[in-house]
């Protein structure tokens, strides 16, 4: 079962004061445990960026990085920016790491190290969690 | 006895060495010290969170054993129109609690202008640098899309660079510090408008910080330039954490993107990623010794980045 985390209504339960932003590590930290809380080991998880504004690479480490290192087993990316995705990617390189990203058109593209970025979208596909389209994209098969 | 700190008429990153120099040099035997800014003609951001910086070291010196006790002086620039524009940018407010002033300070609430894009801003806690990204993001698009050139999606970046540059202050400066972010036109080198961050704090610097996990390596090269190196070039971090070490790279990162310019200062030292625009020296050793750590970064208007 694929676990679903709207992050910006993670942000606004887990921080006081009305903040659309993840910046700061103790921000990220907070937004992290509250995703742990809900979140079972090992499992596939979609992270959806709607509604962040501004990602630093201080949260982008806490959350993304740290989450793919301790608790989950995919992380699939939705409604990030270029500007988040630019924050996010040099964070995994620096770890080793690789998280799936979904496009606007729902079509996958892997970003992070190469190593571990090769294995990840055939592990969706053959959790049947994604499927080959008929354009031989990558996409998921149920949101 | 009262020991006198000039500020140079012309205060920003070049001139504050000078500044430095004089501060040094006052600072010997502990007397109070008496921060003159009456020739003042213009201040940089740099300059003006430089000066902060100095004052609370100085108050901090001053309380602390066999100091005077009394926070420092602070003559304001002779020049109505120089004293207004440091009221505009904030700088006062934040020096009543450091200096006690002396001289005619107007009134006035920090400016909403289109050059101050953020008045001086004290960075103490995590929830500042929040406060810091959320004005900035409003105030600045704009400016750095219509007057810089740069692409609209270049906003982020910018408040992610300053994000990181201010977390720089809370988590290894051991005190606050203060950013301000102004445009104006740079007539030094380019004859453009540019954005310009400044960031300084008068906490342990980039050799204190890095010391306990840094120094072993770098043995008799360890000090203030080597630790400006591992920080800003080899992008080490005093956590073992492998997720650490990202900012100021990723301010590199964005810098080099819009041909932008880094210049960082502590203790004794400085260093600076140059732009083909510019003729810095990239790193500086053994300059007058100054408290804490000063960041600047400069984003030239695009298109006009020629040497």
């Amino acid at each position: 079962m694929i676990q679903h985390i709207k992050v910006h209504e993670v942000l606004q339960q887990s921080v006081a004061g009305f903040y659309a932003d993840l910046v700061t590590r103790p921000t990220g930290r907070a937004v992290r445990e509250s995703i742990e809380r809900a979140l079972p080991a090992g499992t596939i998880a979609v992270m959806d960026f709607t509604g962040v504004g501004c990602l630093d690479y201080s949260c982008a480490d806490e959350i993304v990085a740290k989450l793919l290192r301790e608790k989950v087993r995919v992380l699939l990316l939705r409604g990030t920016s270029d500007a988040h995705r630019d924050a996010i990617e040099p964070v995994l390189l620096g770890h080793g790491l690789a998280a799936v990203c979904e496009r606007p058109d729902g079509t996958l593209h892997v970003i992070g190290a190469r190593e571990p970025a090769a294995a990840l979208l055939d592990e969706l596909v053959a959790q049947q969690v994604a499927a080959r389209t008929p354009g031989g994209a990558i996409a998921l098969t149920a949101a | 006895m009262t020991r006198l700190v000039e500020v140079p008429a012309q205060f920003d990153d070049r001139s504050f060495d000078q500044f430095a120099a004089a501060y040094a040099q006052a600072t010997a035997d502990g007397e109070r010290l008496l921060f003159d800014a009456h020739a003042a003609e213009w201040a940089s951001p740099y300059g003006l969170v430089g000066l902060l910086a100095a004052g609370e070291a100085a108050g901090r010196r001053a309380g602390g054993g066999g100091g005077t006790g009394e926070r420092p002086l602070l003559t304001v620039p002779a020049n109505a129109e120089v004293v207004s524009y440091w009221a505009r940018a904030g700088f006062f407010r934040e020096a009543a609690g450091l200096f006690e002033v002396h001289g005619k300070v107007p009134k006035t609430k920090p400016a909403t202008e289109s050059e101050v894009l953020l008045p001086v801003t004290p960075v103490r806690a995590a929830e500042d640098v929040h406060v810091v990204v959320s004005t900035i993001q409003q105030r600045a698009s704009a400016i750095l899309a219509k007057e810089l050139g740069l692409d609209p999606k270049a906003t982020m970046g910018f408040a992610m660079a300053l994000s990181e540059a201010c977390q720089n202050i809370v988590e290894h400066a051991g005190s606050g510090g203060w950013v301000a972010v102004q445009a104006y036109n740079w007539r030094r080198k380019l004859a453009r408008r540019v954005v310009v961050i400044a960031v300084a704090d008068a906490g342990v610097g980039f050799r204190h910080s890095l010391e306990p996990s840094q120094a072993k390596r770098f043995g008799d090269r360890w000090g203030d330039a080597a630790a400006l190196e591992a920080a800003l070039i080899q992008g080490v971090s005093r956590f073992r954490d492998p997720g650490r070490g990202q900012g100021l790279a990723g301010i590199r990162r964005y810098l080099a993107r819009w041909e932008g310019k880094v210049a960082i200062r502590s203790g004794t030292a400085r260093i600076a990623i140059v732009p083909r625009w510019d003729d810095d020296v990239p790193l500086r050793d053994s300059l007058p010794a100054f408290p804490g750590s000063q960041v600047l970064l400069i984003i030239p208007e695009q298109g006009s980045a020629q040497a």
